[in-house]
């Protein structure tokens, strides 16, 4: 945010403000979250879906994989983090 | 407001195509001939919907997790 817009941000009541903050937030953590869906549809992609495109359709081993991607991912993200706790540095 | 709600749509779309092309292309054309056939091409179009199809997997199966893991 430029300086001008900074300031003019004090021209805002309260609420407004509020409101204004609160719309930010979630817009960031909407953006957060789908930039999280597209680097783990990229990872998951490449690890599920390793045969000849034939149609459109994702197939029930290609779910499941895809479904225990996403879960795999995160819990070796929290195992990494806790392993890092332990060694007492800062995650 | 419903300009950055649009800055955030472009950018996800943006993303979108980026990867669909990167991964789309790494499956369907091997090996780049001297124009796409009509066989790449159906595989491109195949591609598309089905990395779409994915990504609306992964982003239940993340919904899910998130809301079953209060730590997260």
């Amino acid at each position: 945010m430029d300086s001008q817009a900074a300031s003019s941000m004090s021209d805002f009541s309260d609420k407004d403000r509020k409101e204004l903050q609160q719309f930010i937030e979630n817009e960031q953590q909407k953006s957060k979250f789908q930039t999280n869906v597209h680097n783990l549809t990229d990872m998951c992609w490449s690890k599920c879906m390793t045969s000849k495109i034939t149609g459109t359709a994702i197939d029930k081993g290609e779910n499941s994989c895809l479904e225990n991607c996403v879960n795999r991912f995160i819990d070796s993200q929290k195992t990494i983090v806790k392993q890092l706790d332990h060694m007492g540095g800062r995650a | 407001m419903q300009t950055i709600q649009h800055e955030t749509n472009v950018e996800n779309a943006r993303m979108l195509i980026e990867k669909i092309n990167e991964k789309c292309f790494e499956k369907c054309i091997p090996k780049p001939g001297s124009s796409l056939s009509s066989g790449e091409s159906l595989c491109l179009t195949n591609c598309m919907q089905k990395y779409m199809a994915a990504w609306n997997t992964v982003s239940a199966a993340y919904i899910t997790r998130i809301k079953s893991d209060p730590a997260l």
